[in-house]
């Protein structure tokens, strides 16, 4: 249902967000201690990265997982969940 | 819906962003992240107060669904008045899923929790356990279990132990309103997503409780939270099952249980716990293992 099809008039200063998902614009890239880095030889496409990254800062495309800088905290869940060593963590500013 | 089989099958979108200000490697910020897959973005989100709060911050938010903030009392109720507004719009397509805290499902949203479900209000409410009030800095609620340490039950001289009192039976006590009520795990994230979808397809109330490993209380390296979400289900701290017509089945079953110390060892909140202490933990796991083997199959509640 669209927002003008509700029998609700609203109420004034009432705060309401209406661009979804619009905080993927925020950086929290400067959180992280340590970055992730993929390796594409040795990645098996097996999504585990993607599907366990609790910032969605790992997009999934045809070519593997590619992961959003701006959105990525800097957790390591990657890196410890990927059978293959294919993630890797690297110093932050190193 | 049909049933995922692997992760592979786990749908590609996300209605779920990053840029929140829940901690790295937060476990109930994964929960929703992975739920919305299933859910969509015609959902309505009931959350209470909690750590989930700081999701959407005003004027941001990662959420591509609708989220309504409640008190920490009533998100059931809040939810049960959004269905029935729907209904009443002819909109029934619509997914009413509260996602609260387990303060707000064990303690203080308990009394509306158990209204809505008594009633079978046609809502999914998800509670994200992390075993404690974490957005206040993590003081004991009746879903802390035995032995852990929290802002309001530290271990000292003349209380070694920590927490004493013995967490809740939520499941049994969901399981007892005649409701669809499940377990669920970030380890296993294709159990937990089926369970949502079968949730989604009732004409019902049904009750699902992920544990959700949470870095910051709970004490551990942010990469861990897989890890010790997985531990919990083998060493049966965290069991995966099901109760539907008060009919217990148990998901995933092990010959063996994993010894519960390798999941005390990883966390801080456990550290200095005394051996007898971990004995009793220990006990009272078996136990409960023991129940679950038990009655798997038959009637439970
Ligand atoms: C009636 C009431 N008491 C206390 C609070 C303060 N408070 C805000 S968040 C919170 C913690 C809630 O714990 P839980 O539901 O487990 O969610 P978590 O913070 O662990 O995510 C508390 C106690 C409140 N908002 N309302
Ligand atoms: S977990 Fe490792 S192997 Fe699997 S997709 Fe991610 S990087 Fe590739
Ligand atoms: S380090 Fe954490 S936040 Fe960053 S991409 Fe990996 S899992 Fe996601
Ligand atoms: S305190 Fe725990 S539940 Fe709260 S945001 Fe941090 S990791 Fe998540
Ligand atoms: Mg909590």
């Amino acid at each position: 249902m669209r927002e003008e099809e509700i029998p609700y008039k609203g109420i004034e200063g009432i705060p309401i967000i209406r661009e979804p998902g619009n905080a993927a614009k925020v950086n929290r890239g400067s959180w992280r201690l340590v970055r992730p880095v993929h390796h594409r030889d040795k990645c098996t496409r097996c999504k585990i990265c993607y599907i366990y990254c609790p910032d969605a800062a790992i997009n999934w495309t045809p070519d593997g997982p590619e992961i959003n800088l701006t959105s990525c905290k800097g957790c390591m869940i990657c890196a410890e969940e990927c059978p293959t060593g294919a993630m890797t963590e690297e110093k932050e500013g190193a | 819906m049909q049933e995922f089989k692997s992760l592979k099958d786990i749908p590609e979108q996300d209605y779920f962003t990053g840029g929140s200000s829940t901690c790295a490697g937060c476990g109930p910020s994964l929960g929703l992240k992975l739920a919305l897959k299933v859910l969509g973005p015609e959902t309505i989100i009931i959350n209470s107060a909690g750590c989930m709060t700081l999701l959407p911050l005003y004027p941001n938010t990662p959420l591509k669904a609708s989220w309504i903030h409640n008190a920490i009392e009533n998100a059931a109720s809040t939810a049960a008045g959004a269905r029935h507004g729907l209904d009443m719009l002819g909109d029934k397509d619509m997914n009413v899923v509260v996602y609260a805290g387990d303060g707000a499902t064990y303690d203080i949203g308990f009394a509306s929790l158990s209204a809505a479900a008594a009633k079978n209000e046609r809502i999914i409410y998800i509670c994200y356990n992390n075993q404690s009030y974490g957005n206040t800095g993590f003081q004991w609620s009746t879903a802390t279990p035995y032995g852990s340490e929290t802002k309001t039950t530290p271990r000292g001289k003349e209380n070694p132990t920590g927490t004493t009192v013995v967490n809740k039976d939520m499941l049994k006590i969901m399981g007892a309103h005649r409701v669809y009520a499940a377990t669920a795990s970030l380890a296993y994230p294709v159990d937990f997503l089926n369970k949502l979808g079968r949730a989604k397809e009732r004409d019902g109330f049904s009750y699902i409780e992920l544990l959700g490993a949470c870095t910051a209380g709970w004490n551990y390296d942010p990469r861990l939270t897989i890890k010790i979400s997985k531990l919990a289900v083998r060493c049966g701290m965290w069991p995966l099952y099901e109760i539907e017509h008060g009919m217990l089945n148990l998901n995933k079953d092990f010959s063996e249980l994993k010894p519960v110390d390798e999941f005390l060892n990883m966390q801080g909140r456990y550290r200095a716990l005394p051996p007898n202490g971990v004995e009793r933990l220990q006990g009272l796991i078996n136990e409960h293992w023991a129940e679950l083997k038990e009655y798997n199959g038959q009637r439970y509640v």
